[in-house]
């Protein structure tokens, strides 16, 4: 079977298919939203989390664990913002601090000297039970301003780790107070969280906050995805998929700059809006000086494929303009339930897409109707692996028994 | 009693001026300057309406040299006094108009040349260089995406304004001359005292309320003079004026943010009902603009619609096809106080202003300042004071505002060198020179005492701490909003996302404002924002927005 997309959503499938023993190929086009996630795992969007704890399945359980470096919890934990909000979240990133119960003590936060972090304002913000740590963190002048993802790229480094721990240790015992535990800027490392180590070293629950998109976790992911797919056995490919097609009797996918590839079964995983798997295109952005050549749905698929796009089981419809729909009508926060947070890849309960005949199936962010969140991708993406290993294994069969 | 002496007293001021726009600003300063004690009432932010909203020009007054000359002159005369006395914030735009080929285009061209090289006698007057002509192949030449046949065409200079700096600038330098000024304060009431109330020449008492705070301020006054832009028929209607003296025609105008400059030069384009339009280069960005379209709708909330950035982009289009693929970063809309009078289509209005003396209302003393532009608003403040101080003060004093350098603009000091001097970027100093002229260098002198000072808060524009303090604590900054306002911040491609909430955070604090506050200006900040961009969202910018919505929900929660 062949995976397009190698984001939470595809590296779940390929994951989760692994067991089935199908022969499996990821083909990767780059980065999209789950480069640019931040560490908070939520099944829903948490401002509008219910109190019921919706379950997650344990086949998106086990791709979790073979990933490694993320914290899944049965309760709601509770997590920090560098924008100075304490929010749930279902579970974080390893490097991320779990601020749910602490032993007697303030958490300190951690002076940094980093633009943006501005210890005294976030302990106001996150309420009591912070207080501001003087400490020592840049080693080097250059390390003031380097993005959040280059700084925690050193903390990689054994050495530099074991450097920091005790600048802490020492701000610890400078301040002749008990903490709780510590929170630092999203700083704790590329390859993998480091705050377990840090903690460790330090002797108390040390981790990050929650910082801008395109910082230390998003990245942390691409290197746990890499340990697990390379583990498992499943082939990469870093290429940019431009079609699917059904030529009896398997799919062919072509790809810029390789030759066409066989599969028995396709996941498309390549992400929405964000990750380009689904592209907004209103046909008053086709460059015309006269008037747009012709009248299309505002989404279209990045890959050609025989999927159909829609929202609530419809399909996308043809608007009755050649300029399009007006933009205030797809998108909140003028659109409430907007068509930009729903429409997708119409699929069944596996994933399997409507209409497209066999085998073809979609995860993630490119499927209707799911929250875009790093849970739900997780889980349609398991899903839909099992599904089409299973289809797979039995064409495999079919067509041995046939030859 | 002579007027410097009644000025003491803490509730009385000389004159009581209502809006924080060009010309209320423009006006309170002019009143300071010349002696008065003045109290200016704003019920949104300076520049919040029009003023803010322009296209950013101090025009030349062209469209008037055939019918009105003068109107010309006095426009270039003022444009130089502007230039003299803010020298930083004025940016030289040159423009293209290209001329279809079509049967009568040859005969248009020569007469648009007369008609520029007439223009061409004023444009010393603001430093402006003469026109030239052009053959289509030096059109071709200066911008290679125009398209479209042409018989050639001509430039001609105008200069850009960050109209919202403008208005800063000239409230700061009335508070510096003793004038009070009370933002985010609507004006409840204007009562008439009462002939045996007795002592002093007060005749009005105006209250207003702060919309923040709910604190009441009451300041009895000489003269009341509404300067409320497109407001005005309300604002008379609250001193129990009629509101049809102060009538305005409301024309709605919108403008089109691109995330660079996409031409060198503006360029003037036609839209289908015949309408010229532009796309310009301005500051760090192009802008197209403008529609004008009578509105009905709440002053306080105006907003583009996707129809009518259809409709501006159509037009351009049409010589510039290549404007459909740019990234639109923003619009952003006002409502021009256009003079009334009906029947005349939008454009045929003049934009020119008048004033009205409500003495025949049986309001001594109040006035109303209707219609006006950025571009002569120093005039039009200097023509009401001239009116007012004989008549009312018995006051000789004489005009300064078109010699008098207002904040900042004593000296333009070397961007590079500041760069240099405490490590910054050049174009982070270039850009906070623009806004401040020497007045950077306090900022500057703030940033280097305090911790983060030299941070960049917003790196899109850029924008550092040290400013977004200055604009709070000099600049009367309230909320996120008001900061952008000041200092372009969250104005670029990522649309606030890298600096609103860090904003909030920075205005709560110097506030001591709770913590949650800052987090709600943030999301009311991006919020507005991202209204702003959905009406003209392209393919480019909607992955932005994927990404601006998704790092809003897991960071500041809220559904945006």
């Amino acid at each position: 079977m062949i995976i397009v997309g190698a984001g939470v959503a595809g590296t779940a499938a390929a994951l989760a298919a692994r067991k089935s023993g199908v022969r499996t190929t990821v083909i990767d086009g780059g980065t999209g939203a789950s480069t640019l996630s931040t560490g908070a795992l939520d099944l829903v969007p948490w401002a509008e989390a219910t109190a019921v704890a919706l379950s997650i399945p344990h086949e998106a359980r086990s791709v979790l664990d073979a990933l490694g470096g993320f914290v899944l919890s049965d309760r709601a934990v509770r997590v920090l913002t560098t924008a100075g909000i304490v929010r749930p979240a279902r579970g974080h990133d390893a490097a991320l601090l779990d601020v749910t119960e602490r032993a007697s003590g303030q958490v300190g936060v951690v002076r940094c000297g980093r633009p943006g972090w501005d210890a005294d304002a976030l302990v106001r913000a996150w309420g009591r039970g912070y207080e501001p740590l003087d400490a020592t963190v840049i080693r080097h002048a250059d390390e003031r301003s380097l993005p959040d993802a280059d700084f925690a790229a050193r903390h990689d480094d054994e050495e530099r780790l074991g450097w920091l721990a005790e600048r802490l240790r020492e701000a610890i015992a400078a301040s002749g107070r008990a903490f709780s535990a510590l929170v630092l800027p999203p700083a704790l490392g590329v390859e993998r969280a480091r705050a377990d180590a840090l903690s460790k070293r330090v002797g108390l629950p040390c981790g990050e906050a929650i910082g801008l998109p395109g910082g230390p976790s998003g990245l942390r992911f691409e290197r746990a995805r890499d340990r697990a797919l390379a583990s498992a056995g499943i082939d990469r490919v870093g290429t940019r998929v431009t079609a699917i097609q059904w030529e009896r009797p398997s799919w062919q996918v072509y790809a810029e700059g390789r030759d066409t590839q066989q599969a028995d079964a396709v996941v498309l995983a390549a992400g929405g809006l964000l990750g380009g798997g689904i592209e907004y295109a209103p046909s008053d952005a086709i460059p015309a000086s006269v008037l747009p050549p012709r009248a299309r749905p505002p989404l279209k698929l990045g890959i050609e494929a025989p999927l159909t796009l829609g929202s609530r089981g419809q399909p996308l419809e043809t608007p009755g303009s050649l300029f399009g729909v007006p933009p205030e009508s797809l998108a909140s926060p003028f659109a409430i339930d907007a068509l930009f947070d729903r429409a997708g890849v119409l699929v069944d309960q596996n994933g399997l897409a409507t209409g497209a005949g066999r085998a073809l199936f979609a995860a993630g962010e490119l499927v209707a109707d799911i929250p875009h969140t790093w849970l739900a991708a997780l889980c349609s993406g398991a899903r839909a692996g099992v599904a089409a290993a299973r289809e797979a294994a039995q064409r495999g069969a079919e067509a041995r028994s046939m030859a | 009693m002579p007027f410097a002496e009644r000025a003491l007293e803490a509730d009385r001021v000389d004159a009581v001026v209502i809006g924080g726009g060009i010309n209320g600003t423009g006006v309170a300063r002019d009143l300071s300057l010349r002696g008065l004690r003045v109290a200016l009432f704003e019920r949104n932010d300076l520049a919040f309406g029009a003023s803010g909203n322009s296209s950013g020009m101090i025009h030349g007054g062209v469209r008037y040299l055939s019918q009105a000359p003068k109107v010309t002159e006095s426009s270039c005369r003022d444009s130089g006094y502007i230039q003299r006395t803010a020298p930083h914030l004025l940016f030289r735009i040159p423009f293209l108009m290209p001329l279809e080929s079509g049967p009568k285009a040859r005969i248009l061209l020569e007469l648009v040349d007369a008609y520029f090289r007439a223009y061409d006698d004023f444009q010393p007057l603001k430093r402006g260089k003469p026109h030239c002509r052009l053959d289509p192949h030096d059109l071709a030449k200066l911008e290679p995406g125009l398209v479209g046949a042409t018989v050639g065409g001509v430039t001609f200079d105008e200069w850009g304004v960050d109209g919202a700096r403008l208005c800063v600038l000239n409230a700061i330098d009335a508070i510096e001359n003793g004038a009070r000024v009370h933002l985010h304060t609507t004006v409840e009431s204007i009562g008439k005292i009462g002939e045996d109330a007795g002592e002093g020449p007060d005749r009005y008492v105006v209250e207003g309320r702060h919309r923040l705070t709910q604190d009441r301020v009451r300041v009895r006054a000489h003269v009341v003079i509404n300067a409320t832009g497109a407001w005005s028929p309300i604002t008379a209607s609250l001193g129990g004026l009629p509101q049809a003296r102060a009538r305005v025609r409301p024309g709605k105008g919108i403008h089109v943010v691109l995330d660079r400059r996409v031409t060198n030069y503006g360029i003037v384009s036609e839209a289908i009902d015949g309408r010229q339009m532009f796309i310009f280069p301005w500051q760090n960005v192009s802008v197209i603009g403008t529609t004008d379209d009578d509105y009905f709708g709440d002053l306080d909330d105006v907003r583009a619609t996707s129809e009518e950035v259809r409709y501006l982009v159509q037009g351009v289009a049409r010589v510039f096809p290549s404007v459909r693929e740019a990234r639109a970063i923003g619009t952003y809309a006002g409502v021009r106080p256009t003079l009334y009078a009906y029947g005349k289509n939008e454009d045929a209005l003049s934009r020119e202003h008048e004033v009205v003396d409500h003495a025949a209302d049986g309001a001594p003393g109040v006035y109303s300042m209707l219609g006006g532009k950025l571009a002569s608003y120093r005039m039009f403040a200097q023509e009401l004071c001239d009116r007012v101080l004989p008549a009312d003060f018995d006051s000789s004093a004489a005009c300064t505002t078109h010699t008098r350098p207002l904040p900042g603009g004593d000296r333009v000091p070397d961007a590079v060198g500041l760069a240099t001097a405490h490590g910054i970027t050049p174009v982070a100093a270039r850009r906070l020179v623009y806004r401040h002229g020497e007045r950077a260098l306090r900022v500057l002198d703030r940033a280097v005492r305090s911790e983060g000072g030299l941070d960049v808060t917003c790196p899109c524009e850029p924008v550092l701490e040290s400013e977004v303090r200055y604009a709070v604590r000099e600049e009367m900054a309230r909320t996120v909003d008001d900061v952008s306002r000041r200092t372009r911040l969250g104005l670029g491609a990522c649309g606030g996302m890298r600096c609103a909430a860090r904003c909030g955070q920075i205005v709560a604090q110097e506030l001591e404002l709770p913590p949650a506050e800052g987090h709600a200006m943030a999301r009311d900040f991006l919020d507005r924002q991202a209204r702003s961009r959905i009406v003209a969202l392209g393919p480019e910018q909607a992955r932005q927005e994927a990404l601006a919505q998704a790092h809003v929900r897991a960071s500041l929660g809220g559904s945006r």
